[in-house]
């Protein structure tokens, strides 16, 4: 399975890369755990940055599902959200 | 005379160059404040049904609020009022220039701009004499309104047209320093007046009622707003733009006119990007205002440093036409101000044009995703040159005349804002139900349930004809006052902004929200005493207690009033509606449908007090004391 993932702007710099894919995961929570093991010390910045923001799978924030147990499937989309306003 | 105003009303009439100081009407000041409110009830009682818009019968009314004037962070601004062009219903529009300012010095709550000049002319007033120059403006007549601005000079307080106003485009707008009342056509009114520009001085000073507790107040409210993650950081970081990120991640960034939710360059339009990429010297600020900072300057080749684009502009002149480059925009937006054009409705017709032109339905010569092409194009429409002609009159007359009705992004004739409500069910509803047409900013709904720092489910149908009442009531209520909108942002306090979204407390939080309904409206009619500081302001002002219950009641007053001005001209409830793409064409994974309106429109207007065919209970007008 390939989900994509997209991040917010801080965690594009801090991992150098706006958007990535993943195999071989069943669950949003899988989807944090893999990236902080593949991207190591960067990984970990990554992981505080998620417990701020909040998590949409294919536009629907995981709020309204199973929270990080939220299941993923082969061509969802995962993006990181943070609050703002607009004008 | 109530403390806040200055008392006076000054009638123009530009057909026999006189003016008339007349007092302000309290009773009128009392039940509709000022700004939006009272210019509405001045439209109603003073103009008869079916004006031409661009004729002379339509007065062009400037209306400030008893806290303009003030230091109040976000308190510098003007409304304009009249009947609208594009919608052929109420027209307002609001715009933080330092117009406000001049007119409160020169001592005038309202400026109605009546008939037509027989040549350009612009206005200079001299509030501490009582007088008022009709001044041969053929010398700035085709000039931009960089340029206007530049030569009317620093020492007066100005609101300009561009090319775009002076060829009645029908979305032109009003500039004052490089802010803009912008929608719904009221530069073309005064365009259609042949009023190239307003100059306002004077030496008065607002009294208050308690201007002790006032500036103590305020200077509290400073530090919190300062402190406050929305307002003080966030928007100040990354400005309105810095939204572009959330709106994408949430799959509602109008993209390819409307067809879908999502752009694969958000990033790169984002005001996170143009923070590390194009931004250039101070952020700049509205008058006043210099806690919240949102705008902030970049860098257009050949010109220099000029206002950078808002969120509005980066969505409906970057995604929602698969333009994924910030200089572009920049350059286009740039434009549409010198020439005086509203960039949400330029943005959205830009997109309609395209997917027109994609379709062989009609030649535009622009494509998606193409810049080539759009800055001329957009001189043309203020020119109203060529295909510019045909643009210049806004997706609602195109599509009529060249078909996609059906993927025209407007309601009621106005083009919507970049928030796409298959994403966002309250602010569909609002969008569709707003007086002036498919605007966000006369509710907001959307910050409550899809980009906010508490949401609640935006696809899940609770509270969802709850919340565009509740807001638009707050909003017109803000709008009479003409504050910024913006200060409802500080409502949601620091500690839920720094809530872990992923947390229990967070779910129970956003869980109780969901299903305040009636809590929720029983509170925000309570009229005790001022909580907020925006009541506070008003009461200290005005010396009047003015608590949520007062404004919900007013906001009523006033949305139920311009209600009836539309029906009045003409406006039927059958066009409370959204787009056809927007109600069909679904863009979540899962969906078979659009928004829901039809589940939703029942509710709202028996919320509302109105019947079933969406018109005001007499019963209803009389509680709120709506005369007609």
């Amino acid at each position: 399975m390939s989900v994509t993932v997209e991040l917010t702007y801080d965690m594009s710099k801090v991992l150098g890369t706006e958007t990535f894919e993943v195999e071989g995961v069943a669950t949003v929570e899988d989807i944090i755990r893999r990236t902080r093991e593949q991207f190591g010390a960067k990984g970990e910045e990554f992981e505080k940055l998620t417990r701020v923001t909040a998590i949409a799978v294919n536009g629907v924030l995981v709020n309204y599902r199973r929270g990080l147990k939220t299941a993923v499937s082969d061509g969802d989309t995962v993006g990181f959200v943070k609050a703002s306003a607009g004008g | 005379m109530i403390k806040g105003y200055a008392g006076r009303v000054l009638e123009v009439d530009l057909a026999t160059q006189t003016y008339e100081f007349k007092p302000l009407d309290e009773s009128i000041a009392r039940q509709y404040i000022g700004g939006k409110g009272y210019g509405t009830r001045l439209l109603y009682d003073t103009t008869p049904a079916g004006i031409d818009p661009l004729g002379p019968d339509n007065p062009l009314i400037f209306a400030t609020g008893p806290l303009n004037g003030s230091v109040a962070p976000q308190s510098n601004r003007f409304a304009v009022v009249c009947k609208s062009p594009l919608t052929g219903g109420i027209g307002n529009a609001a715009c933080g220039g330092a117009f406000a300012y001049g007119m409160k010095r020169a001592g005038i709550d309202i400026l109605v701009v009546k008939h037509q000049s027989e040549r350009p002319v612009r206005l200079d007033i001299d509030g501490d004499k009582s007088e008022v120059k009709f001044l041969d403006a053929s010398d700035l007549w085709g000039k931009g309104t960089y340029e206007t601005q530049e030569i009317l000079g620093k020492r007066k307080y100005n609101a300009v047209i561009g090319p775009a106003g002076e060829n009645k485009v029908l979305y032109a707008g009003i500039v004052s320093n490089e802010r803009i009342a912008a929608r719904t056509g009221v530069g073309a009114v005064m365009g259609s007046k042949r009023l190239k520009a307003v100059s306002a001085t004077g030496s008065r000073k607002l009294e208050m009622d308690d201007e002790e507790a006032f500036k103590k107040y305020t200077a509290f409210i400073r530090d919190h707003f300062r402190d406050h993650p929305m307002l003080g950081d966030r928007l100040k970081r990354c400005g309105t733009a810095g939204i572009v990120s959330t709106t994408n991640a949430r799959n509602i960034l109008p993209t390819h006119n409307f067809k879908y939710g999502k752009f694969k360059d958000a990033m790169k339009i984002s005001g996170d990007w143009m923070e590390d990429h194009e931004l250039v010297g101070v952020k700049s600020s509205c008058m006043h205002c210099p806690v919240t900072t949102c705008g902030r300057d970049v860098n257009v080749e050949g010109v220099g440093r000029v206002k950078g684009p808002e969120y509005e502009t980066v969505s409906l002149m970057g995604s929602n036409l698969d333009i994924g480059n910030l200089k572009n925009v920049s350059e286009w937006n740039y434009l549409a101000d010198d020439m005086g054009m509203d960039t949400i409705s330029l943005g959205a017709v830009l997109g309609f044009a395209m997917e027109l032109q994609e379709r062989g339905m009609f030649n535009a010569g622009l494509t998606f995703g193409d810049p080539t092409g759009v800055s001329e194009m957009i001189k043309d429409i203020a020119h109203r040159r060529g295909v510019g002609n045909e643009l210049a009159q806004g997706t609602k007359r195109m599509s009529e005349k060249f078909g996609g009705i059906e993927f025209a992004p407007h309601v009621k004739g106005l083009e919507l804002s970049a928030y796409d409500p298959r994403g966002s069910y309250a602010q569909g509803v609002e969008y569709a139900t707003t007086n002036r047409g498919g605007c966000h900013v006369q509710g907001a709904s959307m910050y409550l349930e899809s980009v906010g720092p508490l949401t609640i489910n935006p696809q899940s149908l609770k509270l969802k004809a709850e919340i565009p009442v509740i807001q638009q009531n707050l909003a017109c209520a803000i709008n009479s006052m003409v504050l910024c909108i913006f200060t409802t942002y500080g409502i949601i306090p620091k500690a839920i902004h720094e809530m872990s979204p992923n947390s229990w407390k967070y779910k129970l939080m956003a869980t109780a929200f969901e299903n305040s309904g009636p809590l929720m409206r029983w509170a925000m009619s309570i009229k005790g005493k001022p909580m907020l500081w925006f009541e506070k302001w008003l009461t200290y002002v005005t010396g009047t207690t003015f608590s949520s219950g007062h404004l919900q009641e007013i906001g009523a007053r006033i949305f139920n009033l311009e209600r009836m001005y539309n029906l009045r001209e003409g406006i039927s409830p059958a066009q409370d509606t959204l787009p056809d793409r927007i109600l069909y064409e679904p863009t979540f994974k899962g969906m078979t449908s659009g928004h829901p309106l039809d589940k939703l429109l029942p509710k709202y207007y028996k919320i509302r007090g109105w019947d079933s065919n969406g018109i005001p209970k007499k019963s209803t007008l009389e509680k709120l004391q709506v005369a007609i």
